[in-house]
């Protein structure tokens, strides 16, 4: 009999069981493997010091960032990709490489970096939940560590310009956009199906840049022509996420 | 690049045709080059031999400085310098060279995530070993060792990543692969990890010969 398996995280809205990709990769992710979870939503009494989560936690273990998480899952039996060739495990981590490398960035400015988007939506949203004065503190630090972590993977000696930074990751993001919705096709899910390992990154990237709702959205409406991405999402919402979802 | 500059240039490229004095400018071999210098370098070099375009190899010491973008392998080709993989393979379409555009959209994203693949993973190795940053030695081979069995997964008994033709994929993984197997590291580990796939030895040593011996070029150093 299995320890219980508990996931802190952060919290919903706009439809979404959380509006944090790793989040919310983790927990697509433990549906699909059939992981018992139990979700400990982070709210005005969580006493987390430093914005980790999610972190799943066992009689005997602490483990963060989705990659271990799910690692870790898999060694308790949770496995979702069971069913996959060789291959389609080798397309897994090709493709999660590509997520991180080209969608990530822009994902992250559009939350974190992108001034009216952060100041009217992100900031607020996030420091509502945390309580004070960790909610002065906190979401500044997030920003910041959003910022440092598009300029590593983008930002490149002799000189870099944030603007041209901005643009090369948008660029890039639209076209991973349009890889995956080339790669899914009219699938339901990336290998056949039933979902696997890839599809909880995907939905954990896509869902909350296509439900948030921001005043600065040009990655939004890229997304949104890409109807066959957008039934992805949506079929992984109502499919395992249909509860009472009340907007936080 | 700027993306403007971009277009610009894929403008002008597309105007002329490939020059037979078409340079490429990497640093001095030997103690100077960096691991993962001398593996994009050497991607470049693959990638251009398996479009059938000549290219001079020059090493010069202040090839960085020299660079546009600061970063090396460039190429000076007619009177415009271009540097690293992915815009030499854009520079090198606009002029009507292109080894995957015979494949399909499905097979273009593989393509293209896999190649994120080999610079995440390999890269990030070559990067970690060149700074002998013992603390995360462990997880960086166990990094490469997942990297080599997706590619070994995924090129499986075929010839190039995309069966008979080879394509920019191709040219990159040799180019990392080549580099780690044949560089002379105070620590074997991560030559060790490679040569368990045996395929992805026979695979470097089919690009080696055929675009590299068999050319006339000599072994490669």
């Amino acid at each position: 009999m299995a320890a219980p398996l508990e996931l802190s995280c952060w919290g919903g809205g706009w439809g979404l069981p959380s509006v944090h990709s790793e989040s919310l990769v983790v927990m697509a992710y433990a549906k699909f493997s059939g992981a018992p979870l139990k979700v400990i939503v982070i709210d005005g009494t969580w006493r987390g010091s430093r914005g980790d989560v999610p972190i799943l936690t066992t009689e005997d273990n602490i483990v963060s960032q989705p990659a271990k998480i799910l690692n870790f899952l898999r060694k308790q039996k949770y496995n979702a990709d069971y069913e996959l060739s060789a291959k389609q495990g080798a397309d897994t981590l090709a493709y999660i490489a590509l997520l991180e490398e080209k969608l990530l960035p822009a994902v992250l400015h559009t939350f974190w970096v992108e001034t009216d988007n952060y100041f009217t939506v992100t900031k607020p949203w996030f420091a509502s939940r945390i309580p004070f004065p960790l909610s002065l503190i906190l979401p500044g630090r997030m920003s910041k560590g959003a910022l440092n972590r598009i300029l590593l993977t983008r930002g490149q000696p002799p000189l870099y310009h944030l603007r041209e930074v901005e643009a090369q990751i948008y660029k890039d993001a639209k076209e991973c956009l349009n890889l995956l919705s080339n790669r899914l096709g009219t699938s339901q899910f990336f290998f056949g199906d039933t979902p696997s390992t890839l599809d909880a990154y995907v939905f954990g990237f896509l869902a909350p840049l296509y439900k948030v709702q921001f005043p600065k959205i040009q990655l939004q409406k890229h997304l949104k022509q890409l109807s066959n991405l957008c039934r992805f999402c949506d079929d992984i919402l109502n499919s395992y996420f249909r509860l009472s979802l009340g907007d936080g | 690049m700027s993306l403007v500059a971009e277009a610009f240039v894929s403008q002008i490229a597309a105007t002329e045709p490939w020059p037979e004095n078409a340079t490429l400018y990497q640093q001095l071999k030997g103690e100077q080059i960096l691991l993962s210098d001398n593996a994009a370098s050497l991607a470049v070099q693959a990638f251009l031999q398996m479009c059938n375009l000549p290219v001079k190899v020059v090493c010069r010491a202040n090839a960085e400085y020299m660079s546009p973008s600061g970063k090396v392998p460039f190429i000076h080709v007619g009177n415009q310098v271009v540097s690293e993989l992915g815009p030499i393979v854009q520079f090198v379409k606009a002029k009507g060279h292109s080894l995957s555009d015979g494949l399909d959209e499905v097979q273009k994203a593989e393509m293209k995530a896999y190649m994120e693949l080999v610079n995440n993973m390999l890269l990030t190795a070559e990067l970690y070993l060149q700074w002998c940053d013992e603390a995360t030695v462990g997880e960086v081979l166990e990094d490469v060792d997942q990297c080599c069995q997706a590619l070994s997964q995924r090129l499986g008994t075929q010839p190039y990543f995309f069966n008979k033709q080879p394509t920019e994929l191709d040219a990159l993984v040799f180019g990392h692969l080549y580099t780690i197997l044949t560089t002379q590291l105070t620590n074997d580990e991560l030559s060790e990890k490679v040569k368990n796939y045996s395929n992805l030895l026979a695979f470097c040593r089919r690009i080696e010969q055929h675009y590299f011996e068999d050319r006339g070029k000599g072994r490669l150093s």
